[in-house]
């Protein structure tokens, strides 16, 4: 496969992956692949070359999380920001994205095989029109697998992201699906583009730069940061590692943090439902029942229809994301007939 | 086999653990030592030439009294500021520590000031802060007393809570503004912006795709306007941001400290140093 590089680790390195995997390990890990081009000025090369040598060090990256049976890696691709580069720059790009996807659609067979499954996440309308139908069959190729995931996020910002999710809750809101009350952490959890992946464990940055450039925000809030000087295309096994230890070491931690978080979501979930139940009561003409009992009742009986709402409002807004690429593949397979 | 890679893997992390605490306690002992070094060779320099030169065949140190210190120490900040190629326009302070010390956090604060750094966001994901607002808020303005002497007057502390209130502006020479933040003002503040979004929708005001990253962005930021922080300071061996203005951090430098407690000014600037050596290409 092209995009997942074939072979084993060495002796060496499978003694230490054994090691490592006697702790608690990542299950899922972003990447921002930061220093193609300066790699590219440190060889005196072209920044295309620079770019080329990124995508095949990604594709032994995810060789190495399988081996240390990561399931699930999440790249930093291409940022909405990124349009701004060059027009030779990003023309170069663009390439290099049409090369690989129909490289990955030539491979339809070896993906089935190893169960991987692609996702590509972003405003993929800011695209050409072409890489979307190319996107949109790698897409719905692979939907079912499900021994490992890639997410590459291409034309993508995580500020666009949150937006957007924020704008299909009120396409909710407007189709009389949910309330404006209903509208949640976890309800927007479900609405950004990352909604069939858990957050990610740890997120690593290349070539030295220690900021998030918008990537993930929402995803990242108690992930592991790792920043490493390392330039990208020179990564190596042994970065991996040293990034998978810091997150051990940092495992108890965060999984405190992250336990807090959950159990003040569920406290203000349980508040805000009380306080609609008993606007309801209000509005009913009932008023505040002085039985707890009828008070509870209430309270349950407002939750349940809450998530029923919500149930709906998501399962309709799956058919909505997939009819976007099933369109496009429609459009590709009536332009392949033609 | 197993067991013998445990074994090993216990042993790898606590050796690891060993050398986070040993570099940790190297570090601030060399580094101290380093910077009284410098911090009297510069001070012997400025003390004389904001005094006036003193015909004392004793010591000077010991006959300059406490305000002049504290004033030198203000020239000394202040001249620090100006020293670096770019200073953050907001600076947000993470403790990540479970038993964060006061009078660190304050004297973080203050030196903030007198750098010339105009917003300053104090945040910990238990929301320690936020619950113990006015104790934080008293220590500051103690500390400012403390450290910045008679001077202290000409800085204007603002500190903004939970109203819609703009920070008054004042004709004073140095004016900061301070806010407590907590986990509720990341996430559950972008919930917030959201559902009043969507009351917008319902109402019919507004349709679905009228909402832009901007439109947004101005729903969360209310009429407060304080900017995005350029930097955070994130105090503590967590590496994450556990739930800190994650809208807002889009573009801000992360750079770690192993602790506040007896946190030095040295410490504080080493890091301002490395955030004006940031260059930011924005996608380009």
């Amino acid at each position: 496969m092209s995009w997942i590089h074939k072979g084993e680790l060495t002796f060496i390195e499978r003694l230490s992956a054994n090691i490592l995997k006697a702790g608690p390990m990542p299950k899922h890990v972003a990447f921002i692949m930061d220093g193609n081009r300066r790699y590219a000025r440190k060889l005196h090369v072209e920044r295309q070359q620079g770019h080329t040598q990124g995508f095949d060090k990604l594709a032994e990256t995810l060789r190495w999380c399988l081996n240390l049976e990561i399931r699930e890696v999440t790249v930093y691709a291409f940022s909405i920001e990124n349009f701004k580069r060059a027009k030779d720059e990003v023309d170069g790009l663009m390439e290099l994205a049409r090369q690989k996807f129909s490289r990955l659609l030539d491979e339809q067979e070896d993906l089935e095989k190893h169960g991987v499954c692609i996702r590509v996440l972003g405003d993929l309308t800011l695209l050409p029109l072409d890489i979307q139908k190319l996107i949109a069959q790698a897409v719905l190729a692979t939907k079912n697998h499900n021994k490992c995931f890639l997410n590459v996020c291409f034309a993508y910002t995580s500020r666009h992201e949150i937006t957007n999710a924020v704008k299909e809750a009120a396409w909710g809101v407007e189709q009389g699906l949910i309330k404006p009350s209903d509208v949640s952490e976890f309800l927007l959890d479900e609405c950004l583009y990352t909604s069939n992946s858990p957050d990610p464990d740890l997120l690593i940055r290349t070539s030295g730069e220690v900021r998030l450039s918008d990537f993930l925000l929402w995803q990242t809030t108690y992930s592991c940061l790792v920043f490493q000087s390392i330039l990208w295309p020179e990564y190596s096994f042994w970065n991996l590692c040293e990034a998978i230890l810091q997150y051990q070491l940092n495992h108890h931690a965060l999984q405190k943090a992250r336990d807090l978080h959950a159990e003040a979501r569920v406290l203000q979930q349980l508040e805000a439902d009380r306080c609609c139940a008993a606007e309801l009561l209000q509005q009913t003409g009932l008023g505040k029942p002085l039985d707890p009992q009828l008070r509870q009742e209430a309270v349950q009986k407002y939750t349940a229809e809450r998530e029923g709402r919500v149930h709906s409002f998501l399962t309709a807004l799956q058919e909505k994301r997939d009819r976007f690429f099933t369109d496009l593949n429609k459009g590709s397979i009536a332009s392949a007939k033609a | 086999m197993a067991v013998v890679y445990e074994f090993v893997w216990r042993m790898l992390h606590a050796l690891l653990h060993l050398q986070r605490t040993l570099l940790s306690w190297f570090r601030i002992r060399i580094w101290n030592w380093t910077w009284r070094l410098w911090r009297r060779a510069v001070a012997a320099v400025l003390v004389p030439a904001v005094f006036g030169f003193q015909n004392h065949p004793h010591n000077n140190k010991k006959l300059v009294p406490t305000g002049c210190k504290k004033s030198c120490c203000r020239v000394l900040w202040k001249s620090d500021g100006k020293s670096l190629e770019k200073l953050p326009l907001h600076i947000g302070l993470l403790i990540a520590e479970e038993e964060p010390r006061y009078t660190d956090i304050a004297n973080l604060v203050v030196w903030c000031m007198a750098v010339g750094i105009s917003y300053v966001s104090v945040y910990d994901n238990q929301g320690i802060f936020r619950r113990n607002n006015s104790r934080l808020m008293d220590e500051i303005l103690k500390q400012q007393q403390e450290l910045l002497g008679l001077d202290s007057l000409k800085y204007s502390v603002e500190f903004l809570n939970n109203s819609n209130d703009k920070p008054e502006q004042q004709g004073l020479s140095c004016q900061a503004t301070v806010k407590v933040l907590s986990p509720d003002d990341g996430k559950p503040g972008i919930v917030t912006a959201a559902q009043k979004f969507c009351q917008l929708v319902e109402q019919q005001q507004k349709r679905s795709t009228d909402l832009d990253v901007n439109m947004l962005d101005s729903l969360l930021r209310g009429t407060k306007g304080m900017p995005d922080p350029d930097l955070v300071m994130k105090f503590g061996t967590v590496d994450s941001t556990l739930g800190f203005l994650p809208w807002h951090i889009r573009l801000t430098e992360i750079i770690s400290l192993p602790s506040h407690i007896n946190i030095t000014y040295e410490h504080f600037f080493s890091a301002l140093k490395c955030y004006a050596g940031c260059e930011q290409r924005l996608g380009k």
